[in-house]
């Protein structure tokens, strides 16, 4: 125990201390070494943050938001998995449906996950109004996972076999869910299709308030992106963690969830 | 038609399951077990055992442990072929109920050159002949030939055949590429006598005499039972005064199996596999070549496909085993 970076992260399922100790043997070498501390929810992980409980969050996109507007911009994003730059939310419905579009969701039931997924509700949600249908649908929500922000992907699925039992005619899930439900590229035995799939938005970055020294967050940073996937040290974190390559951060991918969220009154909301 | 909800099911049981852990999920049928092992396939997962209601996965890619094994003693190094069953002797102890009334069940030529081919051709780097006692063959020259052409190979025997026409079948086979692994249960000839029969070790030792004089590469090979006592060092002892390479000598213990009561008892899940080809199908090991548990499937052929099976199925077993003593539980 040292001068060691504090990283905290949301145990979101058993695999969180799998990923954080292989994290923390990959710095134990580096020049900034990290120990972690897990939470039980995202909105504990940034109370800590601005306590100075952690140097840095791993955070949700929702969380990333609260973040960067409760430190009134102030807080810094150091890093992202490549694939929190491509995230996109699909309407998905079962196959044959005919819908190919929000516009003809007009009347439908629209199956939503929990109210912190920026995946699974709140962009939806934004869509939905976007598209002009967003008063005109019946909401089936499915509040399974709050406090998770949608990553157990728990209210995904529940959204997903409603759909299936005819409880809704579509479900908007993340599209790591949908990437998981076609592993196997057989869509007739999933029996769902998707209807409409949403522009590319960012989701999690590692976010760092303005007290940790820049200098230490860079060296952190620089460590970080050296991890490499053909190492096979390296590839089950990253594989558990949903990523082949840590990127640096950018920020013009979070434009539409700030929308949302002021859209829907719950910007400061926790 | 897959059951739609299959799918959702697995993505929701692997992201709850701890990296390394096993899952099982439940199947009603080939096609939707044939669908769980294409999405394991494709979502980082692995398929431990399918069963007939349920496959058993676990969350990741583990190592494989047959990796962690010798080369010589992966799965498809060695190829053991039992040439007949039939043999002169009738030892109590034999793992296939070898005797002279045995069925011969002979594995023909043809067939032999054909498996000896496709072996060399999927990476079998050495070969073992085996009964019965196989000089009762009397063309056992010919596959041998065919053998030692294609790899080092090793005939199993008791020594005790070589007169008349089968000096003569001995003495024209080749030496290079060749062992002749002959048994000797103890120097004690009675105790090697009790379970191999009345005389048999004179006559052991006169084959071993022969063998030698000839220019043949010669193993020794000890079975040894409950009653062995000190019998393993003095067989020792016995061995290093015959002069031969400390490789030379092997020593095991009498399975249960065959016409054995007692001894080592032999599972596929607890024994390493050395694939074992008779004239009645492809076995986990040769010795237990005639127990039903232990066959594998009633052809050899195709045999990269049949080694293939072999080794899926003992990584399960490894990985399932591991996993269990990892997870061991005290109270």
């Amino acid at each position: 125990m040292g001068n060691e970076l504090l990283i905290g992260a949301v145990a979101y399922s058993a695999n969180a201390v799998p990923i954080w100790e292989g994290m923390r043997d990959y710095f134990r070498d580096t020049a900034e070494p990290i120990d972690f501390v897990l939470f039980s929810n995202y909105e504990r992980q940034v109370d800590a943050l601005f306590a100075g409980h952690i140097d840095i969050a791993w955070n949700t996109n929702v969380a990333w938001v609260r973040c960067s507007r409760r430190s009134e911009g102030e807080a810094r994003a150091l890093a992202m998995r490549d694939t929190d730059r491509t995230f996109q939310t699909m309407f998905v419905g079962r196959s044959g449906s005919g819908l190919s579009s929000l516009e003809q969701l007009g009347g439908k039931r629209v199956a939503l996950g929990s109210r912190d997924s920026g995946q699974a509700r709140i962009l939806p949600l934004h869509y939905l109004a976007e598209a002009g249908v967003a008063g005109d649908v019946e909401l089936v929500i499915f509040d399974s996972d709050v406090g998770k922000h949608g990553d157990t992907g728990r209210s995904d699925l529940d959204a997903l076999r409603s759909v299936l039992d005819d409880g809704a005619d579509v479900a908007a899930v993340g599209i790591n869910t949908w990437h998981g439900l076609t592993a196997a590229e057989d869509d007739s035995v999933t029996g769902l299709e998707v209807v409409w799939e949403s522009p590319r938005y960012n989701h999690c970055n590692f976010t760092a308030l303005d007290k940790l020294d820049a200098a230490r967050s860079d060296r952190w940073v620089d460590s970080l992106l050296q991890m490499d996937w053909n190492n096979p040290a390296h590839r089950r974190v990253l594989e558990l963690e949903g990523l082949r390559e840590w990127k640096s951060a950018e920020l013009s991918g979070y434009d539409s969830l700030i929308a949302a969220m002021e859209e829907q009154g719950i910007y400061d909301e926790w | 038609m897959v059951n739609g909800h299959l799918a959702i099911d697995l993505v929701e049981l692997m992201a709850a399951t701890p990296w390394g852990s096993v899952a099982s999920v439940d199947v009603d049928g080939v096609d939707e077990a044939e669908f769980v092992q294409r999405w394991a396939a494709a979502s980082g997962n692995y398929v431990l055992m399918v069963h007939a209601d349920r496959v058993e996965l676990l969350r990741g890619i583990p190592p494989d442990p047959l990796e962690a094994l010798a080369p010589e003693r992966r799965p498809g190094h060695r190829l053991w072929v039992y040439t007949n069953f039939n043999c002169n002797l009738a030892c109590d102890y034999c793992c296939v109920e070898s005797s002279p009334r045995a069925d011969p069940r002979a594995f023909g030529v043809a067939e032999f050159r054909d498996l000896v081919a496709e072996a060399a051709a999927c990476g079998v780097r050495e070969l073992f002949l085996t009964g019965g006692e196989p000089f009762m063959l009397v063309d056992l020259d010919e596959r041998i030939r065919v053998g030692v052409a294609a790899m080092p190979t090793t005939v199993l025997t008791n020594a005790m055949l070589w007169r008349g026409e089968r000096l003569r079948l001995l003495e024209r086979l080749p030496r290079d590429g060749l062992t002749l692994q002959i048994s000797v249960d103890s120097p004690d000839p009675g105790l090697h006598d009790l379970h191999r029969g009345s005389g048999s070790f004179e006559r052991a030792l006169a084959g071993i005499e022969v063998a030698l004089a000839l220019g043949f590469r010669v193993r020794i090979a000890a079975t040894l039972g409950d009653d062995v006592g000190d019998g393993e060092a003095r067989l020792r002892s016995w061995f290093d005064r015959l002069g031969l390479a400390e490789d030379c000598l092997v020593v095991r213990r009498v399975a249960r199996q065959g016409a054995a009561n007692s001894g080592l008892v032999m599972s596929r899940s607890s024994l390493l596999p050395e694939i074992c080809v008779t004239a009645d199908g492809l076995w986990w090991h040769p010795v237990a070549a005639i127990d039903p548990a232990m066959r594998v499937s009633a052809s050899w052929r195709p045999l990269a496909e049949r080694i293939g099976e072999v080794s899926r199925e003992y990584r399960g077993y490894r990985l399932a085993g591991e996993i269990a003593a990892s997870s061991f539980p005290c109270a």
